[in-house]
């Protein structure tokens, strides 16, 4: 079953195109990449799944309403936004913080729930944040900072997460680290996962099927190998931009033995991609 | 005791309800404000009051019915509020850059203000009603009903808060991820501007419209100097809040020369400087 469904999407933005002909199918529990250049229309698309801007043409289905209702219902959609950052001063701790994921869900003027707020408080043990519940989320790295996030958007445990550039920021043990927690997470809740990313190596690590954007989705099932000219021209920039280091994304070393030369090769079951 | 009635000396009890009632909704709002870096929202919010004075002015040079004492201040709070649901509007949709929809708000009241000020004088000979009060504030004549339309004030803030605190923290949090969530955001960012739309006609009558911002903003500084617990913010703001605005009103009846308005800040500053060298202090 699909729970995410857009069909002939257009977006135009000042008289010009954005995003052309997008058609996309996310099926329930599956963890889709959409990778492309700066430019290309990530953010765009982002923002139509968020239903904070609305569609030139066609249409875009989560659970099947609309965007801006099933964020209004509060327990469809979570959303990692990208780089996220907290003023040192704000006086909030993590537990509250992470609680805030909860407001949506609970409505106004209603208490969270007992059920809730003990789940709130199990995701804070789970993204091993449990010593530092109640320190100022302001003092916090960014790597902490973004397990804070990341408890917040499932505590009202919805259907589907949204995560915006997950990685930029950081380091590679801690991209590591992110792509394990997010698959033990996914296992744990059932989650289906939509990432965007202009870092390759980083969707290609988690996700099973990858999106490539750039103004139109050129291609949505991943192949099992695909010609560097045709993946050069999907992304349409240089592919080291992406992530693709001497045609080369895996973090494997035993990974290269069936390279294919002169192809971009996904395989999807491992997330790997390599060349 | 009537509510106009002199205690602590030269001060009313209408005046230190006034006092009390602007100091508690200036604090928790200056939470709120600080959260969401709106200093120099409350600043063109407060500035639109002078604009509104001045379109009193004017309308009493064409009807004498406006030519009161009240109409300026009712002219005034008009202007605020609309001003602030003006701005709330251009920086939630993003038509215009916050900030710069902010600096022609401000600009464009401060000089109509000051403009419809020398045309009453040029034709009247004479300074405009509450002209100087409403630069710079006045607590002598504060009446017992203005006093209780600031406690409603301070009492539609504390109740709106109470119940919408929630909402209004993970607005403040992330408006985007609030929004997303669930939270109504658009219905949170207009009730807060109308809020300090609301609190800042008060303060205009009180501390005058060039400083009512500082009331918005020190209280929520200084609690957050003091510590980063969120009950212990909201309880440091409002002490602070309360110092300034009724340490301010005594220290004002005391020495009835001194201007209330800069009193006020100068006691809250003085509050926010013991706060930052005791976290300087404490850092160290």
């Amino acid at each position: 079953m699909a729970l995410i469904q857009i069909e002939h999407l257009d977006f135009d933005y000042g008289g010009q195109a954005v995003l052309k002909h997008i058609d996309l199918t996310v099926p329930d529990g599956s963890t889709v990449g959409v990778i492309g250049p700066n430019g290309g229309g990530k953010t765009t698309l982002m923002k139509l799944l968020l239903g904070l801007i609305e569609p030139t043409r066609g249409s875009i289905l989560i659970d099947g309403v609309r965007p801006r209702e099933a964020t209004q219902r509060g327990d469809v959609v979570g959303y990692l936004p990208q780089n996220p950052r907290v003023p040192g001063h704000f006086p909030m701790n993590v537990r509250q913080v992470v609680r805030l994921g909860l407001v949506g869900k609970t409505g106004m003027l209603r208490a969270f729930k007992r059920g809730d707020t003990d789940f709130a408080d199990h995701l804070i043990e789970r993204v091993g944040l449990v010593d530092l519940a109640e320190t100022p989320v302001g003092s916090l790295s960014g790597g902490q900072l973004q397990r804070v996030f990341i408890a917040r958007a499932l505590a009202a445990r919805p259907k589907v997460l949204l995560l915006d550039e997950p990685t930029t920021g950081i380091d590679a043990s801690g991209q590591q680290r992110f792509v394990e927690f997010l698959e033990e997470l996914k296992k744990e809740l059932g989650l289906t996962v939509v990432l965007v990313s202009h870092d390759l190596r980083s969707v290609a690590a988690v996700a099973d099927r990858i999106a490539c954007l750039n103004v139109t989705l050129h291609y949505h099932d991943v192949p099992e190998r695909m010609p560097r000219e045709l993946a050069a021209s999907m992304f349409g920039c240089d592919l080291e931009a992406m992530g693709i280091s001497r045609g080369h994304a895996c973090g494997d070393p035993g990974c290269c033995e069936h390279v294919d030369h002169g192809a971009v090769v996904f395989t999807p079951v491992t997330g790997r991609v390599i060349r | 005791m009537q509510a106009g009635g002199c205690v602590l000396g030269m001060v009313s009890l209408s005046a230190l309800l006034t006092a009390a009632s602007l100091g508690v909704a200036c604090a928790i709002l200056s939470v709120f404000v600080v959260m969401r870096r709106w200093a120099f929202i409350g600043e063109g919010i407060s500035h639109s009051g002078l604009g509104g004075a001045g379109m009193a002015w004017v309308l009493a040079l064409l009807f004498p019915a406006f030519d009161q004492a009240w109409a300026p201040y009712a002219l005034a709070a008009v202007c605020c509020v609309v001003t602030a649901v003006g701005i709330g509007f251009f920086s939630r949709t993003g038509k215009l850059n916050a900030d710069a929809a902010i600096g022609i708000f401000l600009v464009a009241t401060v000089a109509w203000g000051f403009l419809a000020e020398g045309i009453y004088m040029q034709v009247r000979h004479h300074q405009p009603y509450q002209w100087e009060s409403i630069l710079l504030g006045r607590f002598g004549d504060v009446s017992a009903s203005y006093a209780l339309a600031s406690a409603a004030v301070c009492g539609l803030v504390v109740f709106m808060v109470g119940m919408l605190g929630k909402e209004i923290l993970s607005y403040c949090f992330d408006p985007v991820s609030a929004e997303v969530s669930g939270v109504r955001a658009g219905l949170v960012h207009y009730l807060l501007m109308v809020l300090i739309a609301l609190t800042v006609v008060i303060g205009v009558r009180v501390v005058g419209s060039l400083l009512v911002t500082a009331l918005l903003v020190l209280p929520g500084v200084t609690g957050m100097m003091v510590t980063l617990k969120l009950r212990g913010v909201f309880s440091v703001a409002v002490m602070t809040g309360l110092v300034g605005t009724v340490g301010g009103l005594l220290i004002h009846g005391t020495w009835l020369f001194l201007p209330p308005g800069p009193v006020i800040v100068l006691v809250m500053l003085g509050v926010f400087l013991v706060a930052w060298i005791m976290h300087r202090v404490r850092g160290t």
